[in-house]
């Protein structure tokens, strides 16, 4: 009734003209319902008409003329234009706007807009990660950025994941890119000295909670990166973390439970035990009767197979017979019979995630702050994985008088992990046991005695049950990251800002083993302490200059300098013959064993920038930077880096006026150069070392073999992009071309073994990687309660190898692991990840052998396809097979919104590659391992008379090593399509929480790897950097329960 | 505005003053290879860092041993898949267990030697030369020597069957990263070992230094040098040179099995240490390697002695050797487990069952080589021959002595085989003396089929020498067309 009046009345006022009224509402954001304060309210047309929200984002429009409209504007936020209709209250919702072209991203020593800046630049927000079950922020970027390829390479909870940004710009100095928090480089990749005794990672990255980060700019080209010179050629990925926003604090809380029951993918299914019998039977019978010199009975086979099934299962409470001498009548007996014992059960578990975060938030005119506390837990799907972290981080800044601020943001970690070996060891690897050496027949207790079975099973492998509690491992890292900025505005225009950072990661790691378990019993127990103390001081300090002179020419130019310290020291105290199993301490130990050691790299640089536009139409930016490392020698140290940079709105120009379909159009370009930094310290000394001591005296000897003259890696960087927004942007896109030719590149070069060395770090060549980064977004549905936005990345890349000094083809091994799983070759015009090996062609339908291309001019009787083939593999000639590199990758993003529901689900993908299988020659070996299990793959798939054209030879335990070559036989296809994410959430209605004086509640569920298109089924697809599939932990689909308040 | 301005130029002077100084940053655990070496005691460290380097599994604290033994059929596996069971089952190829440690580890050696050598030269042509540095200079030189005889008889044919063909790559100064040598003749690398030890033998010291070479170890590797090359009276004469000396002596019957508990004993001419925590290779160690499965615990029972071996030995029971012999799996009366590594006790010879010196060379095997000399010298010395052998023999105190009239060469190796077993020594005597090697295949229960070698092998076969490994014919390409012929 009011409001029919209210009508009524308005209508009437509108007809007289100068009907005025007052107008209230609160503007609040759509992200999670918190009030905007600061938004600017202006009415259309009415000059000097509007107001602020104030911090509980109310408005008071006074006079406002009841057929206005509103104009609300907040940056970072869609613009929203609002009919008053002679409304007095008019609550609005206002909606972040991730395609703005105002939108102010971080760049290298500063700030800029989308729409301005002149580098190739991507930047993620908190927005579309936090959701994410993630120690590390890293795996939440995946498929997000357009050229960045994110590969983990294991499931085990704190391990590292590798990025590469625009494909392979180094052979072995590091191709991983350079991290930069709130404005400085900070330390990253694995921490602490536990990889030295379990090839087990600790990722540096997983002190930053992912919850504290604001955006994630990702800096791709030169023009982007250039300004941090000799560390940015991989690409520079710059890290923002949150602080206050104006207004009234802000408490927010947030918990979730994520658990992973399960694998992504199959990984190496088993064969059933039954199976698994039958195909040991098979191996030993087939090597008597398909003898290749001297063919024995199918009764003599089978005798010998019997007895060593029997030698094996006797003891575990198994028999075997054959009747009829043939692996028909196989039975299994004993009392143990029909009963088996399910290794994956016992060693996997549900992985449990729980995350707790709290943070206080709030601004003033003069101060800022954010404050945050987290926790969070994870264990592993592997029994013995966990890793627990606190994060704490106060970020604060202060004005002190007008033109003076002070920062500081302090960020303090401690992180808790235990690990386990995740390479292809027997020993410690419990995904390889149960999926490799575990019979089901073998059992954790004597059947006889009921006794822990200790005695070792076979082909290395112990009884886990048994040996858990016999070792233990732990890494504690306590990290402490310290900023502290001044910047003083000494004219409106020139502002001088200094940073001094002091980061600290502090690594404990332990390892223990009883006088009982495998690896003490020789020295009646041991243990180790190590403690790790990196630390990185960086002092950095620009001049900042900015001016627009007469209303078109803005200029802005940055000088600075910089100097950076990084130092390692170790330490390790070892202590074996314990005189307990009660104390796990070196203090104990009867005898003792120490070293300690440091090391470090120092740089000091010098900075600049000069940016020009023209009336906002026209940019053009250029920047240089010096560099001078300890890393190099006297006569190469010091490089020049520099970039030059020009962009044109086209949108801008009159001709454009005239098409409103395109909203934005611009296209950029750049140049420059870059450079990536040797990775070991001392690579340009050749050097004597002194861990050779010999009767207890000091001896030493040579132990690299160095070129003094080693010098940076060049990255020279084309890149020109086309940006386009249409109807009204609400479609928008990039399509970026880049190139990247990357000179005198580095690396570990197998020499020939007779100088005494096996490597040697040398500027070996040039490689080229180029291609073409599509980002397109579109919002498809925009209505106040319906929202769909789709964006979609996609990657082509070839990277190539363009030429090698010495002109001698260099051939290098996936250093993985370390087990040399796969082999690859730089050669003039092939790919920078060629694999290299022999090419297999199959299986004889007759025989059941194994066939291989020649590949060379032997003479040969037998062909494949038309091509010359042999049964020896040493006969065949090993040539380039195939390529890692996939031709096309990237993601898929969509987010549905209606009303307080949510919907986002985020795809990657990856097309047109190889991986490589590192684990097949173990779970698939032809018999060549004979006490092992073998895959259900393999079982199907391997030759029998009954099956001929199979895919895999004969099982034969006669050795062969064809299975052990690193050959076109482990290469399969990595094509696959993911579902990275799906989240839902629902943000409680407004008139409910409220009540619980809670200003926004919201629930969500996430659910990560969930579904999986995979080309080759037998592993997970999402393989290492290398391309390469070995004995790692895959990793599995979680799913995570959370709830989000904010007061 | 002022104060800034006093910053900035503060900044500036520390920043320019202090550039080189803050950017030359050295490590702490390591030196610059070209200023290390400076003086005698530096020469001491290297000359430590070399034998503990030559101390590596992938050489004398392992394999080299392993190889000779595994090969020579006094060896048998029970399991195949235990360990370096392709030695004894001869499934190389350059891709697949080509045992390419030994070729890296022993040219990382040369290179420490050539390294040293090239340094002390330095010195003495600075006027620095001592006697000390000669000794050292003398000690790195029989190394090189060492290494390259045992590295031409790894991977080139013998001297007495194809002196022309292909040895390895001889290398005497440290090399440049991008050089790439290629193969010498088997000639030319024995001329070479000759010309080395014949240098260092004045130069080295005459006294017994335990865990070093010295002057007699440098002869006793000639006699061995020498005997491989089928010059006699050479071997015979280097090796009286040793037994005569006082400062060696052969072990009396009784303190023989003792003998294996102890470090540098009297016998001792050439002895790797083996210390914990430093190449204690643990449950890798040659001792475990010849322990009887779950003797203790990570014992895997890889190698035992054939039944040939054992039958040799039990040509007299009483034999004093048998008392280092322990029995292995196949029953608890087949003594076919050594403890030569592990000591009697498993306490070797510092308390540990794993970090147990390794004998290179003993005053017994000079004994057996100054036989063999002397019997095959162009004018057989049978009286000498017999003494020898006889100051060995007597070790079977059942059999009866040899005597001139009876003396045979049989006699002499069947006495290195019980002697020197797991020494490290059988199947390099038999490809020196062109016999046929068997292998007790039967042993290995149940029983597998071996398809890379037939039962019976001698030097003509051609994985009778290890291949070069795929990782140097890779990096080395003008190599890659020297491979051994069946690789």
């Amino acid at each position: 009734m009011k409001k029919s009046i209210l009508i009524v009345l308005s209508v009437l006022l509108v007809n007289i003209g100068w009907a005025q009224m007052r107008v209230t509402g609160t503007v609040t954001s759509s992200d999670d319902g918190s009030p905007v304060p600061y938004a600017t309210i202006l009415v259309k047309g009415v000059r000097g008409a509007g107001a602020n929200t104030d911090l509980e984002g109310k408005y008071t429009l006074n006079n406002v003329p009841n057929d206005a409209t509103l104009v609300i504007s907040y940056i970072g936020y869609r613009s929203q234009e609002i009919l008053v209709n002679g409304r007095s209250v008019i609550d609005i919702v206002i909606s972040p706007d991730a395609l703005n072209l105002d939108e102010v991203m971080v760049v290298a020593y500063g700030t800029s807009t989308k729409g301005t800046f002149t580098g190739a630049a991507s930047m993620v927000k908190q927005e579309s990660i936090k959701d994410m079950p993630s120690l590390s922020f890293e795996n939440a970027l995946n498929g997000k950025v357009a050229g960045m390829q994110i590969t983990t390479l294991s499931g085990q909870a704190g391990s590292t994941s590798s990025i590469r940004v625009r494909g392979i710009g180094s052979m072995t100095a590091s191709n991983e890119p350079l991290y930069v928090i709130d404005g400085v480089p900070v330390v990253s990749g694995s921490s602490g000295q536990m990889s030295g005794y379990l090839y087990t990672s600790n990722n540096a990255m997983s002190t930053l909670n992912p919850s504290d980060i604001e955006s994630i700019t990702v800096l791709k080209d030169a023009a982007a990166s250039s300004l941090y010179g000799s560390r940015a050629a991989n690409g520079v990925i710059v890290i923002t973390t949150k602080r206050g926003k104006l207004g009234k604090a802000k408490v927010n809380f947030k918990a979730s439970v994520g658990m992973t029951p399960e694998f992504a993918t199959d990984n190496f299914e088993v064969a059933t035990p039954e199976q698994q019998v039958e195909l040991y039977y098979e191996n030993f019978w087939n090597a008597g009767v398909y003898h290749p010199t001297s063919p024995k009975t199918p009764a003599v086979a089978s005798a010998s197979a019997l007895a060593q099934l029997n030698k094996r299962f006797n003891k575990h409470g198994y028999t075997f017979t054959a009747p009829d001498h043939t692996v028909n009548s196989l039975t299994i007996g004993g009392d143990r019979a029909g009963t088996f014992f399910d290794w994956e059960k016992e060693l996997f578990r549900t992985a449990v995630f729980q995350t707790y975060d709290l943070s206080v938030s709030g601004a003033t005119d003069a101060s800022n702050y954010y404050t945050s506390l987290s926790y969070t837990k994870d264990q592993g799907r592997s029994i013995i994985n966990d890793f627990d972290r606190i994060t704490g981080r106060v970020n604060l800044t202060q004005k002190v008088g007008k033109s003076v601020e002070f920062t500081t943001n302090i960020n303090v970690a401690k992180s808790n992990k235990t690990g386990f070996n995740d390479t292809r060891s027997t020993g410690a690897n419990y995904f390889l046991q149960s999926r490799n050496l575990l019979w089901p027949l073998y059992w954790p207790t004597d059947y006889v005695t009921g006794n822990p079975w200790t005695a070792r099973y076979g082909s290395y492998a112990y009884n886990p049950v048994y040996y858990n509690n016999e070792w233990e491992n732990f890494s504690k890292t306590l990290r402490i990251s310290a900023n502290e900025a001044v910047t003083i505005k000494i004219l409106p225009e020139l502002t001088f800002k200094s940073i001094l950072s002091y980061d600290n990661s502090q690594s404990k790691d332990h390892i223990y083993y009883s006088a009982n378990h495998f690896n003490g019993s020789g020295v009646n127990g041991s243990v180790t302490e190590m403690g790790t103390d990196v630390e990185k001081l960086v002092s950095s300090t620009t001049l900042n200059y900015n001016k627009t002179f007469m209303k078109k020419h803005t200029v802005g130019v940055l000088l600075g300098w910089e100097a950076e310290d990084n130092d390692a020291s170790f330490i390790r105290a070892s202590g074996t013959n314990l005189p307990t199993g009660a104390l796990h301490t070196v203090a104990t130990a009867g005898k003792l064993d120490a070293s300690a050691y440091y090391w470090g790299s120092t740089m000091l640089s010098l900075l600049s920038r000069v940016e020009y536009n023209f009336d906002n139409k026209y940019y053009v930016s250029g920047s240089f930077r010096r560099d001078g490392s300890s890393k190099l020698g006297p006569q190469t140290r010091w490089g020049n880096f520099w970039s030059v940079a020009g962009s044109w709105r086209i949108d801008k120009e009159e001709f454009m006026k005239e098409v409103d379909l395109i909203s934005s159009l611009r296209l950029r370009g750049s140049y420059g150069v870059n450079g990536t930094l040797p990775p070991d310290n001392y690579g340009w000394r050749s050097l004597t070392s002194y861990g050779n001591k010999y009767m207890e005296l000091p001896g030493g000897g040579v132990n690299t073999i160095a070129d003094a003259n080693l010098s940076w890696e060049k990255n020279f960087t084309t890149n020109i992009a086309l940006e386009f927004g249409l109807f009204d942007q609400r479609l928008t896109g990039t399509v970026e071309y880049f190139n990247r030719d990357s000179k005198d590149l580095l690396q570990k070069v197998p020499i020939s073994q007779i100088t005494g060395f096996a490597t040697t770090l040398k500027n070996i060549g040039e490689i080229n990687n180029r291609g073409i980064e599509i980002e397109i977004g579109g919002e498809i549905i925009s209505r106040d309660d319906l929202k769909w936005n789709a964006s979609f990345t996609t990657s082509m890349v070839k990277s190539k190898v363009t030429k090698l000094y010495s002109g001698q083809d260099i051939i290098w091994y996936d250093p993985t692991g370390g087990d040399s799983r796969a082999k690859y070759i730089y050669r003039e015009g092939e790919s920078t990840l060629a694999l290299f090996g022999l090419e297999w062609a199959g299986v004889d339908d007759e025989t059941g052998k194994n066939l291989w291309f020649l590949n060379n001019d032997k003479p040969s009787t037998i062909t494949v396809d038309g091509r010359p083939a042999t049964f020896r593999y040493q006969d065949a000639t090993e040539k380039i097979i195939g390529d890692i590199h996939p031709k096309l990758f990237g993601g898929l993003n969509t987010d549905l919104t209606w009303k307080g529901l949510s919907l986002s689900l985020g795809f990657t993908y990856r097309l047109g590659g190889y991986s490589y299988d590192a684990a097949g020659r173990d779970i698939n070996d032809d018999g060549y391992y004979w006490e092992r299990i073998m895959s259900k793959d393999a079982y199907d798939n391997r030759w029998t008379p009954e099956n001929k054209s199979a895919t895999y030879p004969m099982r034969i335990a006669i050795d062969l090593e064809d299975v052990n070559q690193r050959s076109s036989r482990h290469m399969h296809s990595s094509d696959y399509l993911r579902l990275k994410s799906l989240t839902i959430g629902y943000n409680l209605p407004k008139n409910i929480v409220s009540k619980a004086n809670i200003s926004n509640a919201r629930i969500y569920f996430n659910g990560m790897n969930l579904w999986t298109l995979a080309a080759y089924k037998v592993y997970d697809p999402e393989v290492s950097e290398y391309g390469t599939r070995g004995w790692e932990l895959p990793i599995g689909k979680t799913y995570t329960f959370g709830v989000e308040f904010s007061f | 505005m002022k104060k800034i301005n006093i910053i900035f130029t503060v900044l500036s002077i520390v920043l320019l003053s202090s550039c080189e100084g803050f950017l030359d940053v050295k490590p702490s655990n390591s030196a610059p290879a070209e200023t290390s070496i400076t003086s005698a005691k530096d020469a001491a460290v290297v000359i430590n860092g070399l034998m503990s380097k030559m101390a590596s599994s992938n050489y004398y604290g392992r394999n080299f041993f392993m190889y000779g033994d595994a090969k020579g059929g006094d060896f048998a596996i029970r399991s195949q898949g235990r360990g370096l069971d392709a030695l004894y089952v001869f499934n190389h190829s350059a891709s697949s267990n080509s045992y390419s440690g030994f070729w890296s580890q022993m040219y990382h050696c040369i290179l420490q030697a050539n390294n040293l050598l090239v340094n002390i030269e330095k010195m003495e042509t600075a006027g620095l030369g001592s006697t000390e540095l000669s000794d050292y200079k003398g000690q790195a030189l029989t190394a090189r020597a060492l290494i390259y005889f045992d590295m031409v008889r790894l991977y080139g044919k013998p001297y007495n069957m194809d002196k022309a063909s292909y040895g390895v790559p001889l290398v005497l100064v440290p090399l440049d990263a991008a050089e790439q040598p290629t193969r010498s003749s088997v000639e030319e690398v024995y001329t070479q070992i000759l010309k080395d030890l014949t240098d260092a033998e004045p130069l080295l010291s005459k006294s017994v230094k335990g865990g070093y070479l010295n002057y007699y170890a440098n002869l006793a590797i000639q006699s061995r040098v020498y005997l491989t090359m089928d010059r006699f009276s050479d071997a015979l004469s280097a090796a009286e040179e040793v037994i005569t000396s006082p400062k060696y002596s052969l072990y009396a019957n009784d303190k023989w099995v003792q003998s294996w508990s102890n470090e540098f004993g009297s016998e001792s001419i050439f002895e790797i240490a083996m210390y914990l925590d430093e190449n204690d290779l643990g449950s890798g160690s040659l001792g475990y390697y010849l322990l009887r499965l779950a003797k203790i615990k990570n014992a895997m029972g890889w190698f035992m002695a054939s039944d040939y071996y054992l039958a040799r030995l039990n040509e007299d029971p009483t034999d004093v050797r048998w008392g280092i012999m322990d029995y292995d799996e196949s029953s608890n009366t087949r003594f076919g487990s050594c403890l030569k590594y592990s000591g009697v006790d498993l306490l070797g010879d510092k308390s540990s069952p794993s970090a147990v010196n390794v004998k290179v060379i003993r005053l017994s095997e000079i004994y057996l080589i100054a036989a063999e000399a002397a019997l095959r010298q162009t004018t057989p010395d049978k009286v000498k021959a017999s003494n020898y052998l006889n100051a060995i023999r007597k070790r079977s105190p059942g059999l009866a002595l040899s005597t001139s009239s009876d003396v045979t060469l049989d006699m002499i190796i069947d006495e290195k085989s019980k002697e020197l077993f797991a020494e490290g020594q059988r199947y390099f005597d038999m490809i020196r003396l062109n016999r046929s090697i068997e292998f007790n295949d039967e042993f290995i229960f149940p029983a597998v089929q071996i398809t890379h070698r037939t039962k019976t092998i001698d030097r003509t076969f051609p994985k009778a020498i290890l291949p070069l490994p795929v990782s140097e014919t890779d990096a080395n390409p003008a190599i890659k067309n020297q491979q051994n012929p069946g690789y």
